[in-house]
């Protein structure tokens, strides 16, 4: 089989795996969500006063917010007005990338855990300590080289020292989940506000930077950080760190599709009983999988600290948790990371357009966010939406049952 | 006579799937009604419709002639029908008399709390009736399970039950309980209950029943009389064709020692050694059977040989070498093929498809994963070999597991491990509730592998199996080897003792006891060679 061929089965594999299925689910749910959201802006736009000149017209009612305008701005402003005209790469679509970027390493944090039956709520604070590692790291290497050469050298060096850190992170309530028994949840729980505290300590105390109030580190050297190319550096969007997550989505979909370790991962994820019987080390992949894990997640920190931050800060924006919602609504798989990343990005860059165009309360544009993503995240609904309304549908293959034939099928 | 129950063109349909199709089911009052048939063949479905749980795609229910239609057990058991399930609901740490009147205990004080006097009176007054063996004080938790199942049998009375429907009853009882089953049975149909009973298994059909229906594939293929047919017209009614139910085979070919167990102890969550002291050698080329009731240490000790747990004390040696701390995967590497019991927990990954489930065990071989890269189209061609050559339907590697009839996961899996060219199968009850075909198939398989000298180990609970199949013959009671025999040479009847750990004198000179069973074991296994 060459390697185009190869290709070839593995997209029309993709796209047959029930694709119309699935982008009618998702039109629906967006299309339902945008509709109720209607309803409430138009509730809330009911309630509240404003002067008649700022108001919209519908049937003759007038309303303080209009939705329209809203969900405009939600996905038009984040996309970087796409039909203006003067859509530019150092825009809004810029920073919706930024997020997709950071989205897409905790997402896959969260994915590659749940694949191996763990969850994983430890990828804010993998990335937290990734991030602190890499600021410390990247400013010692850089008194070393500089300029070009100094990028080439410390980004790789960056990203590896905070998938380091971020991976040993994870190894420890890995190792405490599969050698004393306990309950990752708990433990990565636990670990959040250990490393919360030596971090906050670290940086007001050791590695605190003389010339700021803040507590951070020293900024990094221009040359250590991401490169902006193409994007402009306005934004603090590089398009070298979203190649690498798109990189690391192709590289986990072949290490749990095509690897015995993924094989070993999604067996006990799914059946520990089976996995025990086909001779997966349970013990070893708890390990394994919850260092890869947070590997990701600090990843995630180096990301921030060398493309956005340019410098360590106490309180990182909250990607790690919000990873969990993207993997969830990914169905862990990482293909799907990437495309849940990227609805989020666009949410959550929408949001700040959205704040700036009208005068809808940030409140009430979290409810639509809200929303969307409740809607997207629960399919089997509108999979039995869609049983229900067409009885003579497509219908899934059904389960034989004990006790009974397929029909059509010929007696033996 | 009247008719009790008379199920009329009954169909039900699931989803592509018909259950039943268009069955007719006539049973006299005070007889004793088999419902026979393989695995799949809907008999649960078609008693499900009769006590309510599913409602007929068509078809009508009648009861003394009267149509009847339940939408729930409720209403079936308000007619008159109780319903006794494989697995018994009973709340363990409940009495007797709690668990046979719950939901219906009669009152006082204006309905306010239970008359437990009057509640036991009643029980006591049932129990009498029908001379049941009861205690009605003892709590389920620490009753056998024949006296549960009596107990569950006194539940449905209590409630009024006039027709009986047993489902697979004999499953979980030893030889000697069953007996006391039929007793129960002839003593509940002689004071004019009506008796349907599920079963799969011929004898019991034959030995038990006045009338016997076969259902094959949702369909009813015939009723007889029990005493005017034969087991093989009855198998042959079953699966549609001859079905060999005795087994041909030639004199073991017993070799070397492929594996060997020495002193095993494995202790239970509670400390309580669950296996003790068990010893026992396999050689290539014969097969050891273990036969006893479930739960008396055979999974401990099937675990405990395949490195799914390590055993708390003994040595188990494999080729030669000291493997008792080895793990799973270093077995299943050197050679050690095993066909676990729980085809659904373990044997298979349900959300998997045939392939990857192909693959369960070879993940890490040089085969199908070399260098950790899984090599796909390798392991379709062996999931599509071992569809073939184990027959397994419908023939799709792409289809998934949990799709599969409970015979053809079995097929399935006996063909991905025997195709593992092991040196040892461990065969753990290879044909539970697999259909009376792919039994057939698979103790085949089993010879043929015997044949090449592999050593096979083979548990189960079905005395006709263990019996039929070994060489030698381990029977397990309490965690122990209760004796080893020669098994052509040992009737049902000494096994059955020896299953409810009693020492039949007619086998005491054939099997020595305690520390000496590896010696006997060796020398029953001598002769063959």
């Amino acid at each position: 089989m060459s390697a185009a061929d190869r290709a070839r089965t593995v997209l029309t594999r993709l796209v047959e795996a029930s694709a119309t299925e699935r982008v009618l689910i998702s039109t629906a749910a967006l299309v339902l969500s945008i509709l109720i959201g209607t309803a409430i802006v138009l509730v809330a736009g009911r309630m509240t006063t404003c002067a008649a000149t700022d108001a919209v017209y519908y049937l003759g009612t007038g309303f303080c917010y209009d939705p329209v305008v809203v969900f405009d701005r939600l996905f038009l402003g984040a996309l970087g007005e796409p039909f203006s005209g003067n859509w530019s790469p150092d825009g809004q679509f810029a920073v919706t990338l930024r997020e997709t970027t950071l989205l897409v390493f905790t997402g896959l944090s969260v994915a590659v855990a749940f694949r191996a039956g763990i969850f994983n709520i430890g990828p804010q604070v993998q990335m937290v300590v990734g991030a602190m590692a890499t600021a410390v790291a990247v400013l010692w290497a850089s008194s070393f080289v500089s300029g070009a050469l100094g990028t080439v050298l410390l980004i790789p060096f960056g990203v590896l020292v905070g998938a380091v850190f971020g991976g040993l992170y994870g190894t420890l309530p890995g190792l405490l989940k599969a050698y004393a028994d306990a309950n990752e949840v708990i433990t990565t729980i636990m670990l959040n506000f250990i490393a919360t505290g030596v971090t906050l300590y670290l940086v007001s105390g050791p590695f605190k930077d003389p010339g700021s109030a803040a507590n951070q580190t020293v900024p990094l050297p221009e040359f250590a950080r991401f490169p902006s190319l193409l994007f402009g550096s306005r934004q603090d969007f590089s398009l070298v760190a979203f190649a690498i997550g798109i990189l690391a989505i192709g590289g986990l979909y072949y290490v749990i599709e095509h690897t015995a370790f993924g094989y070993d991962v999604r067996t006990s994820g799914i059946q520990p009983e089976a996995a025990e019987y086909g001779g997966v080390d349970a013990a070893k992949t708890v390990v394994a999988s919850l260092t890869l894990s947070g590997a990701l997640g600090g990843v995630a920190g180096a990301m921030y600290v060398m493309m956005i931050l340019g410098t360590f800060q106490t309180g990182l924006p909250s990607y790690g948790f919000d990873g969990i919602t993207v993997s969830i609504l990914a169905g862990n798989n990482p293909l799907g990371v990437g495309v849940a990343a990227l609805l989020f990005g666009i949410l959550k860059s929408g949001t700040t357009v959205v704040q700036f165009a009208t005068d809808v309360p940030p409140q009430l544009v979290g409810v639509l966010r809200g929303l969307i993503i409740l809607f997207v995240a629960m399919p089997e609904f509108f999979r039995l939406l869609g049983r229900r309304l067409s009885p003579s549908g497509p219908e899934r293959n059904p389960v034989a049952t004990d006790g009974g034939r397929r029909e059509g099928e010929t007696d033996e | 006579m009247a008719t009790a129950v008379h199920l009329e063109e009954i169909t039900k349909r699931f989803p592509g799937v018909v259950a039943n199709d268009d069955v007719d089911l006539e049973v006299e009052r005070g007889t004793v009604h088999a419902l026979l048939g393989e695995n799949g063949a809907g008999k649960t479905t078609l008693m499900n419709v009769l006590y309510g749980l599913y409602e007929p795609t068509s078809g009508r229910v009648r009861l003394d002639d009267e149509v009847k239609s339940f939408d729930s057990p409720r209403d079936a058991i308000d007619a008159g029908v109780g319903m006794i399930h494989q697995h018994f609901m009973l709340v363990d740490p409940m009495t007797v008399t709690e668990n046979i009147t719950l939901g219906n205990e009669p009152r006082k004080w204006g309905g306010l709390a239970v008359d437990r006097e009057a509640a036991r009176e009643a029980v006591v007054e049932l129990s009498a009736r029908y001379g049941f063996d009861v205690d009605p004080d003892a709590p389920v938790e620490d009753v056998s399970v024949g006296e549960q199942q009596r107990v569950e049998i006194l539940k449905a009375l209590y409630r009024g039950a006039d027709v009986l429907i047993l489902d697979e009853p004999t499953a979980v009882l030893t030889p000697q309980e069953v007996e006391e089953l039929f007793g129960v049975i002839e003593e509940l149909t002689a004071q004019g209950k009506t008796i349907i009973f599920i079963t799969h298994k011929l004898g019991e059909a034959m030995r038990a029943a006045d009338e016997i229906t076969v259902l094959r594939d949702g369909r009813k293929v015939g009723t007889v009389a029990a005493d005017a047919t034969t087991r093989e017209e009855l198998a042959e009614l079953m699966v549609g064709r001859e079905v060999l139910l005795d087994v041909d085979r030639e004199p073991a070919q017993a070799g070397e020692v492929v594996a060997s167990a020495a002193d095993i102890v494995v202790e239970d969550e509670r400390g309580v050694r669950a296996v003790d002291d068990v010893s026992f050698e396999v050689r290539a080329g014969e097969i050891l059977g273990i036969a006893g009731v479930d739960g008396n240490g055979q999974a401990p000790l099937v675990e405990a040989l395949t490195g799914i747990e390590t055993p708390d004390a003994g040595e188990i040696r494999f080729l030669d070498e000291d493997v008792t701390s080895a793990s799973r995967r270093e077995r299943i590497a050197s050679g050690m093929a095993y066909i676990p019991e729980d085809r659904q927990e373990r044997g298979l990954v349900m959300d998997f498809g045939l392939i990857e489930n192909a693959l369960l065990g070879s993940q890490h071989s040089q085969e199908f994963g070399p260098g950790g890269r899984i090599d796909w189209p390798a392991t379709r061609e062996h999931a599509e070999a071992i569809i073939d050559e184990y027959d397994v339907r419908p023939p799709d590697p792409e289809a998934g597991a949990e799709s599969l009839s409970g015979g053809n996961q079995q097929k399935f899996i006996v063909g991905r491990e025997f195709e593992r060219d092991p040196k040892l199968v461990v065969a753990s009850h290879p044909t539970r509730g697999v259909d009376v075909g792919s039994i057939e198939f698979i103790h085949e398989r089993l010879l043929e592998l015997r044949r090449q000298g592999v050593a096979v180990l083979l548990v189960s609970s079905k005395l006709e199996e263990v019996q039929g199949l070994s060489d030698r013959l381990a029977v397990m009671y309490e965690g122990e080897f209760s004796g080893v025999v020669d098994p052509a040479d040992t009737t049902e009847e000494e096994l059955g003792l020896l299953m409810a750990g009693e020492q039949p004198d007619s086998v005491d000179e054939r099997i020595d006891s305690g520390t000496e069973q590896t010696a006997a074991a060796d020398a029953t296994g001598g002769e063959g060679a």
